[in-house]
């Protein structure tokens, strides 16, 4: 049981620490890792980028282990693949599982055997699927506890699959850097207006939690005014959504390539990114344990 | 069919906490872990204000989200409704305890040293390792002493009618505020007690069917 007052758990919304404090920071890191595991292979496939493709296959490993990480006794680890009728960390675990094996299948085939392309769409569609699923579990993760409001929303696995997307697209312009100008423009622009949709998706997230609940609201208070409201306004609009914004736009849509600026927009992308998962995380509360009437 | 459920008069309870402590000392609980809490306050604004005091545990809920969302199995609810956690299964995911919306389970982290760390176990601590483990690194809750129970059906008796067939919590109360039975028996006496006194179980908006029922 949480460490809290016996008088807090009967009047007072608790926080939920178990997924954010100590250990439980990892959790926050696998979700943000699977996030962009996910955006960033869909939106390699739709720019055709093999570098993004293979960073997007070290980050569903990464995802892996940082999932591991968190287990408190990780050498039990094949038994999360046992529940896939009920649990979505095991339907997760097996979307990441596929996700690496058919992604470095694929790869394999692009730099090994570069005339079967036939071969390699099927494992590409085969990726591309689990490479969603990659993205979109951690939302339904968190989507399913209904005791805390704030998370049991239908808007939170699309919000992670577009900050995945967002984030994805953020390390596709890094890793574009040095191609052609018409290319790097190109995702600098796609990268524009999936930031834009994730910026206003987020503000509706946070608008229609109001309207879900009390538990829900109290959630939202905290992001806007809280606790968290620091690492939200700084991290997440700022630094992962104003800045990135400010600094692609001048440059993307003038046709001029700013090696720095989208550089460092991409960064910041990550940077928010992390963010967001933390400060929907921490906000997380549960309602009192007894009735207030 | 048998579901074990438990109803808690809050009018007959003291707050005495003898519950919490039958039940650390039934299963030799280790330090900082509780399977039961006795939650004490203030309910109602001046001037009608009373104080409620709340023995809470797991509410061994019949459509329990900690079972569904359990990657390994380790969680699981028996054909009587309890619901328990093996230990050898559990990864440490604490998934469980995220899902539960009454924060009932505990996640045990200690290093096994018991009560008094570098000094070794007492002799009764040594006969509780060797009964109830407590394996580190994963997580706990009520069990609405299963042990009890199924001992106890073995020998023909009944629980909660007969002390050696009922939960530690229940048989100590001093003021006979915890009732024990099964909720699938209309006559039981818990079922008699819900259905007079219009027993309430805590967040009943969440789908769960706790079987754990307050009486007021």
């Amino acid at each position: 049981m949480i460490q809290s007052k016996p008088w807090e758990f009967m009047v007072k919304y608790t926080p939920q620490r178990d997924w954010i404090e100590g250990h439980g920071i990892m959790v926050a890191f696998a979700i943000f890792f699977g996030g962009i595991a996910g955006g960033l292979y869909l939106a390699s496939l739709y720019y055709d980028s093999t570098v993004g493709m293979f960073v997007a296959w070290l980050l569903a490993m990464a995802t892996g282990l940082t999932d591991m990480a968190h287990l408190s006794k990780p050498r039990r680890f094949w038994r999360m693949l046992l529940r896939v009728k009920s649990s979505w960390i095991t339907r997760g675990f097996l979307f990441i599982t596929l996700f690496i094996g058919a992604a470095a299948i694929q790869l394999a085939i692009r730099q090994w055997a570069p005339g079967a392309t036939a071969a390699e769409t099927v494992f590409k569609v085969f990726a591309g699927i689990f490479a969603f699923g990659v993205a979109i579990y951690s939302g339904f993760v968190v989507g399913f506890v209904s005791g805390i409001k704030l998370w049991n929303s239908a808007i939170v696995p699309i919000l992670f699959v577009v900050a995945g997307v967002a984030g994805g697209l953020g390390i596709l312009m890094l890793a574009s850097q040095g191609e052609s100008a018409a290319r790097v423009l190109d995702i600098a622009r796609g990268c524009f207006y999936v930031l834009a949709g994730y910026a206003v998706f987020t503000a509706i997230y946070l608008w229609v939690s109001t309207y879900e609940n009390t538990n829900a609201r109290d959630s939202v208070t905290r992001i806007l005014t809280g606790e968290v409201s620091r690492v939200f306004w700084l991290v997440v609009v700022v630094v992962g959504m104003v800045l990135p914004l400010g600094l692609i736009a001048p440059y993307a849509f003038n046709a001029v390539v700013s090696p720095a600026a989208f550089i460092i927009a991409g960064a910041c992308i990550l940077v928010g990114g992390i963010g967001l998962r933390y400060v929907i995380l921490k906000a997380g509360v549960y309602s009192p344990l007894v009735p207030s009437e | 069919m048998t579901r074990w459920g438990m109803v808690i008069d809050m009018k007959r309870c003291i707050g005495c906490y003898a519950c919490v402590l039958a039940c650390k000392a039934e299963h030799f609980l280790p330090p900082d872990i509780f399977w039961n809490r006795v939650l004490i306050g203030e309910k109602g604004k001046y001037p009608a204000v009373s104080k409620v005091i709340y023995s809470v545990r797991c509410n061994h809920c019949a459509e329990p989200k900690c079972v569904d969302v359990c990657p390994t199995g380790a969680t699981q609810q028996r054909e009587d409704g309890i619901v328990w956690v093996d230990e050898t299964k559990c990864v440490g995911c604490r998934y469980c305890m995220i899902a539960c919306p009454y924060q009932a389970r505990s996640f045990y982290e200690g290093d096994g040293e018991g009560y008094f760390p570098g000094q070794g176990l007492t002799p009764h601590e040594e006969i509780g390792h060797a009964l109830y483990p407590h394996e580190p690194g994963v997580v706990q809750k009520c069990v609405f002493c299963k042990e009890r129970i199924d001992a106890g059906l073995a020998q023909g008796l009944v629980p909660g009618v007969d002390r050696d067939a009922s939960p530690a919590c229940m048989i100590v109360c001093p003021t006979m505020a915890i009732k024990f039975g099964d909720l699938d028996d209309p006559y039981s006496e818990v079922n008699r007690l819900i259905k007079e006194r219009k027993g309430v179980g805590f967040h009943e908006e969440y789908d769960t069917k706790p079987s754990l029922y307050y009486l007021d």
